[in-house]
């Protein structure tokens, strides 16, 4: 028990500094932590979906590029303030995740993985064909807004929020059960556990954080593009984060995003071409040396409850 | 939506379909095989087609090669990747969770195609050989389709003769439809696998040789070949590779159908919607069901 | 007539070519334990699929209590009472033993808390609680199975070779275990291949041939039986 609250005093500084820090931080600092935020909620919003059911999201940015085109149109369309547009992306993340995730997820794991490689290509065309509303390949911009400290706070929400969720499900006999998914589909479902349904939920809460998340990013960037949003390259990442961290822990996707961001700032901004590279080294070591990511490697190691 | 088809147009349809679709089945048989016999989605196709692709731009651009007698060099050249790949990576996830070789594999295809962009730069390259058409009647044949289509055909045939004829074809089918069985019968399926996984790099080498000459390539290419082999066997049925030639051949017909009403952009996303649609009316694919 | 527990009509299965259950019809009461037997590849695992759902039947009815059940999907025969084992075991293995029971309930956490302990300490295995059920050796793993069966309060249990690698006191312990089940009102079909467990637990055994049954009776009659004996031991 002492342990136990040693980590939550603990938790609770970090938590503090962090919501003091725009107050005595630059401009860049607020800008990187603010960043930080965007890969925790996005690591840990796949690892709901991923890494907790074994079904891979191979185009989770999707989420993320629905978000932000449906955050700015209704900022720059229909002159939303910023926040209720950014929880309408959140909406908008889970509405298209149910339209996906209703005919894939009652397939077993391949289909939904290639299905969702698929999605983003497909949104991006869409994005480009709608031009009217989307601004199609030039663009989209925002009234201009500077709005960076709240949305630092407001994505920072998000990330503890994703990160609460987290541990809520995995606490409890729902995250025990999408587990099982991944365990032994077929032994679940003897056991009258209804994955189609379990699955569907999953998706559907994974989908909201990204979404959200989005349509901040496009606030706070001003200006959104196809190829900015959809990017293949932010699934990657997350995807990495997640594996490298710990996949279906609470801290494993936060962990990973912090080390590998920082990593990313300060070594491979300076060799731009290697770090995808490298990435995809990462994906093919973890799953080969190390499946449990660092966190599982510790939890061994110190014999911590899986529930961190 | 205002389009008149005439019948010479509905011809021109037909004809550019089935060029193409002769195409993507040849490269989605070898996702098939790797289905079929090691039951891994091998992510990292569209990316070994990338690089078949490459070897056949280099030795025409460098050494002046008829990009066409290099078909069976990219083809040879794949064949050895794929062999080292499984043999060093992929066998080692054969029998994991699908998580593994699916997580696996995607590692392994951001690594082909940013080591391509690093070694390639992404710019756009053109191997320009054959371009142009023939025009016979009121149909314009582009003339690098239909040697394409010529060579997807004849490299299909082969590799059906290949699987229906030869001791090894037969081990191969044996092994997909039950590993236990072939074990038993003393099919060694550890080269089973590994033969497998080269043969179907070959495939793909072959598509990507093809395709060069057809459009310009560059390193981001291959991802969508994963995308559209994998909907051509769900289109023939998941398992059954002579399913693959009519998912191939009705993937290619489609897509020139939609051309017809939709710009090019919006047909790449009837295959998506038509994937979902019938993912949810026939699970097991149009020809449902696995036989071999 | 009560309602059987299980009532099978003419169920029927095909894979390509293969027949691998024809027409076979049961009829399992209340309260007793039932076998199922019969050469390698006769369709037992099959018909054990048919009945869960895990695999889709060809034609033919099943009925659980009297409820048509085939058509539905695993988790809703699963959740009409019918709990199963598998013939290669089919724990989750990166859950603890206690989560692996606990998963499968729903309602009050604290009443099945309480329930899962109760059944761990019936099968010996309350210390390793905490443990992986992946860590636990063959044999746990088996009782873990079986426990798992029994968290849902089943009507009918189908059990796929339990005695199978399992030793000597642990398979006397199971089969008390089973006797106590029956004791209880439970139904149980069993498929096993270890005939002296089949003889000694079955009241009635079903005999299945190239998905066929063949034979029906008790298990006296059964050892008999001519067509039984051609069937395991060729003309």
């Amino acid at each position: 028990m002492t342990r136990r609250r040693a980590a939550l005093a603990a938790l609770a500084a970090v938590v503090a500094v962090l919501a003091a820090y725009p107050a005595f931080a630059s401009g860049y600092g607020v800008r990187a932590t603010l960043q930080v935020f965007m890969w925790i909620v996005l690591a840990s919003s796949w690892n709901l979906i991923s890494g907790l059911t074994g079904y891979v999201s191979f185009g989770h940015v999707a989420f993320f590029g629905a978000g932000a085109y449906a955050g700015a149109i209704l900022v720059a369309k229909a002159g939303w303030p910023w926040l209720p547009a950014a929880l309408a992306g959140g909406v908008a993340a889970v509405l298209l995740a149910l339209v996906i995730g209703y005919p894939c997820l009652r397939l077993r794991g391949p289909y939904f993985a290639i299905a969702m490689l698929g999605l983003n290509e497909v949104l991006r065309a869409l994005v480009s064909y709608f031009e009217g509303l989307t601004g199609g390949g030039n663009g989209l911009s925002l009234p201009t807004l500077d709005a960076t400290i709240p949305i630092y706070y407001a994505m920072g929400a998000s990330a503890a929020m994703v990160t609460l969720v987290t541990h809520a499900i995995i606490t409890s006999r729902f995250g025990l059960r999408l587990m099982t998914i991944r365990e032994d589909e077929v032994a679940a479902e003897a056991m009258g556990i209804d994955t189609g349904r379990h699955k569907l939920y999953a998706f559907l809460l994974s989908a909201a954080g990204p979404g959200i998340a989005g349509a901040l990013t496009a606030r706070d960037q001003g200006y959104i593009e196809p190829i900015s949003v959809f990017p293949l390259a932010t699934t990657i990442t997350m995807i990495v984060m997640v594996l490298f961290g710990g996949k279906g822990t609470v801290w494993g996707p936060v962990l990973g995003a912090v080390v590998l961001f920082v990593a990313q700032e300060v070594v491979w901004t300076r060799y731009p071409y290697v770090h995808p590279l490298l990435f995809g080294a990462i994906i093919v070591a973890v799953v080969l040396l190390m499946p449990r990511g660092v966190l599982g490697i510790l939890q061994i190691r110190y014999r911590l409850p899986r529930t961190i | 939506m205002n389009v008149h088809i005439t019948p010479t147009m509905l011809g021109q349809v037909v004809i550019s379909g089935i060029l193409s679709g002769a195409l993507y089945a040849m490269v989605a048989l070898g996702l098939a095989l790797i289905f079929g016999v090691m039951r891994i989605i091998n992510v990292a196709h569209g990316p070994l087609l990338m690089l078949g692709a490459y070897t056949t731009y280099f030795l025409y651009s460098a050494l002046g090669i008829n990009p066409y007698l290099t078909v069976p060099v990219s083809m040879l050249v794949l064949f050895v990747v794929g062999v080292l790949l499984e043999r060093t990576l992929v066998f080692r996830v054969v029998d994991a969770p699908e998580l593994s070789s699916l997580l696996l594999t995607f590692g392994i295809s951001i690594a082909l195609v940013n080591l391509a962009q690093l070694l390639f730069t992404s710019d756009l390259r053109a191997v320009e050989y054959l371009t142009g058409s023939w025009v016979v009647g009121p149909f314009a044949l582009s003339k690098s389709r239909l040697v394409a289509f010529v060579f997807a055909g004849a490299l299909t045939g082969l590799a059906f003769l290949f699987l229906g004829w030869t001791k090894l074809g037969k081990a191969i089918r044996a092994t997909s439809q039950s590993r236990e069985v072939a074990m038993v019968c003393g099919i060694n399926v550890q080269r089973i696998h590994l033969i497998t996984f080269g043969l179907a790099a070959a495939l793909a080498a072959a598509g990507g040789a093809l395709i060069a000459v057809i459009v310009a390539i560059q390193p981001e290419m291959g991802q969508i070949w994963t995308f559209k082999s994998f909907l051509v066997i769900v289109l023939g049925g998941a398992g059954n590779y002579p399913g693959a030639l009519l998912g191939g051949v009705l993937l290619g017909l489609i897509e020139q159908v939609a051309s017809l009403f939709l710009t090019t952009q919006l047909s790449e996303v009837v295959a998506y919607v038509l994937l979902v649609v019938i993912l949810l009316v026939q699970p097991t694919g149009l020809l449902g069901g696995r036989q071999t | 007539m009560t309602t059987p527990v299980l009532e099978i009509e003419r169920l029927r299965k095909r894979f390509g070519g293969v027949i691998a259950v024809d027409d076979v019809s049961l009829r399992l009461e209340a309260g007793r334990i039932y076998g199922l037997i019969g050469p390698n590849g006769s369709g037992k695992t099959t018909l054990f699929n048919c009945i869960t759902g895990v695999e889709r039947r060809d034609g033919g009815r099943v009925r659980v209590s009297g409820e048509r059940v085939d058509g539905l999907r695993p988790w809703e025969i699963a959740q009409k009472g019918v709990g199963r084992t598998f013939q290669v075991i089919r724990v989750f293995p990166e859950l603890s033993a206690l989560e692996n029971l606990l998963v499968v309930t729903r309602g009050h956490l604290g009443g099945a808390r309480t329930r899962a302990l109760e059944l761990l300490r019936f099968v010996k295995l309350e210390g390793l609680r905490d443990e992986y059920a992946g860590n636990l050796s063959y044999g746990q793993q088996k009782l873990l199975e079986f426990v798992r069966v029994l968290m849902r309060d089943p009507t009918l249990i189908l059990l796929d070779e339990p005695a199978a690698g399992v030793n000597r006191t642990l398979l006397n312990d199971l089969l008390d275990a089973v006797r106590q089940l029956r004791d209880r009102g439970k139904t149980i079909l069993l498929v096993e291949h270890d005939m002296k467990v089949v003889m000694g637990l079955c009241e009635t055994v079903f005999v299945l041939d190239h998905g066929e049954k063949i034979a029906e009776g008790a298990p006296g009659i059964i050892q008999t039986d001519e067509r039984v004996i051609e069937a395991y031991f060729g003309r």
